[in-house]
């Protein structure tokens, strides 16, 4: 069984202007101890399917359809009790901009410490042991458990909350854009940190990002979004090499190669939709070379074309339609 | 989107004015979404309606000798005042034989012009001295705000209570006095951390390069970015005035010739409040009049304060 | 932090100073050379007249009287009351100062204690009904007239429901042969308040021991609790236990008034600053760690939202002064507001400038202490 198992989720936000189609029946699987990458441009959803996960979103957002199985047990209809037990113990998530995350007036070790004793109980001394435990594993110095989130450069505050969301030793953890603050160098180490952690204690890990470099590092699968809908999901090799989708194909052509041939950058001409009003059928149709009538009228199945490879498009790359 | 042969065409006014009418009306959308700032509108718009009625109902109906709010005198009830409610007399009349009812529309008018005016020159001084601090620092700005901590830490009615020996307050001196003394204070720190925040802006740096003088960047870029706020305290500055203005009159320290506070001290000074529940008619609607004009301006203050400061909203 | 301190007093002295000198000027400029009042005064023989006006330094130019009064000042020395010669201002202000201190401590305490959580409740609860009746509530009694709230608690309480008295600090007919003058009993019970507030602040360093905060807080009651027992037992057992109630019998009301006043403007602070701090990132981290709701609310944004809640309260205590002077004299507190009042009216300039000496170093002090509260309790702020 997987670990977690999306089935056309939906969700909608109602703002003043109208209903902004956030996510649109999106449809992926997480097996226990994989790595999955969620790529695609800022606004297209991602972080709304994180919170969605957990049941954090704001107040305005309205669930409208979907099952999300995590271990077999549906979390769109269980109690908020039962959720708030899952949330840090059977998945948790790290945030964007994780420098805000810590809470300014308590001691960093303190929170991770709360995050423990939220869900196992563990006396305050063998909690203090794991938060070090913890922090040798994320590659911090133990003692500076007893500071202050302010006494932390960014790099460390980032390391501090993955040490939070692996303190209860979650079988799955959502990363949503865990290095965007930080500078290239600092990324690279706390990317390897990460996956090598994700590797030593076998977690599933949903990683988000609109950097495919960063989700191609640590990634085994990738799920591509566009405009609220994932529109192709496969191993990373096969989104490299063989995209099926016209989006992720030009995703990839915009991609500088350092060791294939020299050739121009193709950016993709267009804007992406105003959800508030997405286009008919398929939401790439306005900004895809193919599109055809049947791309404007109908919305494309989402179907396995290959094994363990996922795509909603009537007109495949590479495949003949 | 107009289309760029026309924009040669259009003319600035014009299309300022429309940008000004379309920014009103999101604000306007704004303060109404907060729900209690129009009902602090609501409640100030009677007052108005108060005081618009009082000289047309002076003209028509009420005979100026009985019911003018100061001289009047019902010879009717000698005898008898203060006289409890009737049809001549809705809200009685005072130890004097004045008219309450007459009496409360007309100072309604007082305790506008007082607060608005009060509030108008405390929201000048501090955007002129909260934008001068922010944009020149150092020395002025250590001078002014250390007059301000110095001014915040009189108490305001105390002050006031000793000043009126100096100066003889009537309505306007009382509101000029007010409102010097409160522009000096709090509201400059506010506004200058505001201005601060304009300061730094790029488009400030861009004004200097282009070689705007201190005056101009103030006066054109600083200051009509922080009225917003300005505006928005000059509705607790109301309520201030307002306030500190009846609590004087009722202690009987004014020279103003009539205001709710005064109707309260007439009460008291005759010896009236003892009795509560008996001559309820000269304590409770001058008490309430004050207290909801107090309470409507705040509430709009605070209507105001969603559609400036967008964290409060409710979305 | 003992620099932090420091400093602070240096700065306070100097705007002390420069608080002083406005004062003075500002009693200078009264019409009427006031020393004539004073020396008019009949109750003041002749003879001794050229002797006080000497001692009092009210001979010589402004400059020198200036020059005298600051360092009267500093000396302790603040002049004699016109209207209760001989008896010195400082005398009457000692007498007077704790009774509005236990007022406002009192007062405030239970503002805050209201305040506080009600602002947090209601910010939690954005948008709802609750939000808007209890902002407009809080704003309601904030900006009320405060004669009217003060005469409506009087016709509610004293004269229709008979609970309470209807004003004054005492019963004169319990008085009339005390063993034991008022003023004492009434510093015993100041002091048996301000021991308790003590014990509570320290009641928090004491229960760091236990590990899980629910436990801690308990264990923090009951300490107050119990020490709020054996203070009633000691007072009942003294024998003039009945003489202190019917001092806090008195409080009630004057308490009463401006708690509600105070709390309005706590409410709506803390409500303020909740909602600012509950867009924060880390309230979602909290609550993604698996906090219970409440636990979010308050551990985390009850907490990080006082900061502000107190700065901001801080600025408005010169409004509370104000709003003291009024509360004072609608319920006869014979407190520093009252006399004040009667001081200004009765021309007694110097108990009026004595009072509001006096009133600008106890709130140069309170802005002290919760500056030093604050930097206690954000570990930004280091000292």
């Amino acid at each position: 069984m997987s670990l977690l198992a999306v089935h056309r989720l939906t969700m909608h936000y109602t703002t003043k202007m109208g209903e902004v189609h956030a996510v649109d029946a999106v449809s992926f699987a997480i097996e226990p101890g994989e790595a999955i990458g969620l790529v695609g441009e800022s606004g297209c959803g991602k972080t709304s399917i994180a919170l969605a996960l957990l049941r954090l979103l704001p107040d305005n957002a309205r669930f409208l359809g979907g099952e999300v199985l995590f271990e077999g047990v549906d979390l769109t209809r269980i109690p908020e009790e039962k959720m708030r037990k899952i949330r840090g113990r059977g998945i948790s998530m790290i945030f964007q901009a994780a420098m805000n995350s810590l809470n300014p007036v308590y001691r960093v070790g303190d929170q991770i410490i709360e995050a423990i004793q939220t869900h196992l109980p563990i006396g305050s001394k063998e909690a203090r042991r794991r938060v070090a435990e913890l922090y040798e594993l994320v590659g911090l110095a133990p003692e500076l458990m007893d500071r202050y989130p302010h006494e932390y450069s960014g790099g460390m505050k980032q390391r501090a909350v993955i040490a939070m969301a692996l303190a209860c030793e979650p079988k799955l953890i959502i990363a949503d854009e865990p290095t965007t603050a930080l500078d290239v160098i600092v990324q690279d180490r706390i990317l390897r940190r990460i996956d090598g952690v994700r590797r030593r204690l076998n977690m599933a890990m949903m990683y988000i990002s609109h950097d495919i470099a960063v989700i191609a590092e640590v990634s085994q699968r990738i799920g591509v979004m566009y405009a609220g809908c994932l529109v192709e999901c496969a191993d990373t090799l096969t989104i490299f090499k063989r995209p099926a989708h016209p989006y992720t194909t030009a995703l990839m052509s915009a991609f500088p190669s350092i060791k294939g041939e020299k050739r121009k950058l193709q950016a993709l001409p267009g804007e992406p939709p105003n959800l508030l009003r997405p286009p008919s059928g398929c939401r790439f149709h306005p900004r895809c070379p193919y599109a055809t009538e049947t791309c404007v009228r109908q919305v494309p199945d989402y179907q396995e074309i290959e094994p363990g490879h996922f795509l909603a498009c009537w007109h495949p790359q590479g495949r003949g339609s | 989107m107009v289309a760029p042969s026309a924009l040669k065409r259009e003319p600035l006014w014009r299309i300022r004015l429309r940008l000004w009418t379309r920014s009103l009306q999101k604000n306007w959308a704004l303060f109404w979404e907060s729900r209690i700032g129009p009902i602090g509108l609501g409640i100030i718009l009677f007052f108005v309606l108060l005081m618009i009625a009082h000289p047309i109902l002076m003209a028509t109906v009420w005979d100026p000798r009985v019911y003018d709010p100061v001289v009047g005198f019902d010879r009717d009830l000698l005898g008898r005042h203060p006289a409890p409610p009737s049809w001549a007399h809705p809200l009685g009349t005072d130890p004097i034989g004045r008219d309450v009812l007459s009496q409360l529309m007309w100072s309604t008018r007082s305790a506008f012009a007082l607060g608005v005016t009060s509030a108008l020159i405390t929201v000048i001084i501090g955007t002129v001295i909260g934008a001068v601090c922010a944009y020149f620092g150092g020395i002025v700005d250590t001078i002014f705000m250390r007059l301000a901590d110095l001014v915040m830490l009189f108490p305001f009615i105390a002050l006031l209570m000793v000043l009126r020996s100096v100066i003889h307050l009537d309505l306007w001196r009382l509101a000029l006095v007010m409102g010097i003394l409160s522009g000096f204070g709090g509201i400059t720190i506010i506004l200058k951390a505001q201005a601060l925040t304009v300061k730094v802006k790029p488009y400030i740096e861009a004004a200097k390069v282009a070689g705007g003088s201190a005056f101009h960047i103030i006066r054109h870029h600083i200051i009509p970015n922080i009225m917003p706020l300005a505006f928005l305290y000059m509705m607790f500055n109301v309520t201030g005035a307002v306030f500190t203005e009846a609590v004087l009159s009722y202690f009987g320290l004014l020279d103003i010739r009539m205001s709710w506070g005064i109707m309260i001290h007439t009460a008291e000074s005759a010896g009236y409040l003892g009795a509560f529940s008996q001559y309820w008619w000269l304590w409770a609607p001058p008490g309430a009049a004050i207290t909801l004009l107090c309470f409507a301006f705040y509430l709009v203050g605070r209507g105001l304060d969603t559609v400036v400061n967008p964290r409060l909203r409710k979305r | 932090m003992l620099r932090y301190i420091g400093w602070r007093l240096a700065q306070i002295i100097v705007t002390f100073f420069l608080f002083l000198t406005v004062v003075f000027f500002l009693f200078q400029a009264m019409p009427g050379d006031y020393t004539k009042q004073f020396i008019m005064n009949p109750k003041i023989p002749p003879e001794a007249r050229q002797v006080l006006a000497q001692r009092l330094g009210l001979t010589g130019s402004v400059w020198d009287q200036y020059r005298n009064y600051v360092r009267n000042v500093f000396t302790g020395n603040l002049g004699f009351s016109f209207q209760y010669y001989p008896r010195e201002v400082w005398d009457v202000i000692k007498e007077r100062l704790p009774r509005t201190a236990v007022l406002f401590l009192v007062a405030d305490l239970l503002a805050f204690a209201l305040g506080y959580p009600l602002g947090k409740y209601i910010a939690w609860r954005r948008g709802q009904i609750s939000d808007y009746v209890v902002t407009v509530t809080g704003v309601f009694f904030y900006t009320i007239f405060t004669p009217l709230l003060a005469i409506i608690l009087l016709f509610l309480f004293s004269h229709v429901l008979g609970w309470f008295r209807s004003g004054g600090f005492l019963t004169p007919t319990l008085w009339l042969r005390p063993p034991v003058e008022p003023q004492r009993v009434f510093l015993l019970l100041t002091a048996t308040i301000v021991g308790l507030l003590g014990l509570w602040a320290a009641s928090f360093l004491f229960t760091r021991r236990i590990g899980h905060p629910r436990p801690r807080a308990w264990a923090r009651r009951g300490m107050v609790f119990l020490a709020l027992a054996l203070a009633v037992l000691a007072w009942h057992e003294s024998g003039i236990g009945r003489y202190a109630w019917d001092i806090v019998w008195h409080m009630f009301l004057p308490v009463a008034a401006v708690t509600l006043i105070s709390f309005g403007g706590i409410m709506l602070l803390m409500r303020d600053s909740m909602l600012e701090v509950i867009r924060e990132d880390y309230i979602t981290t909290a609550k993604a760690k698996g906090l219970p709701d409440r636990v979010v609310r308050d551990k985390h944004a009850a907490r990080t939202a006082l900061l502000p809640t107190i700065t901001s309260f801080t600025i408005g205590l010169g409004f509370i002064v104000s709003g003291g002077i009024v509360t004072e004299t609608m319920f006869s507190w014979k407190g520093m507001g009252l006399t004040y009042l009667e001081a200004v009216l009765q021309q007694d300039f110097p108990l009026a400038m004595g009072c509001l000496t006096f009133t600008g170093i106890l709130v140069l002090l309170a802005h002290l202490v919760v500056d030093v509260l604050y930097a206690l309790l954000d570990p930004r702020i280091s000292y």
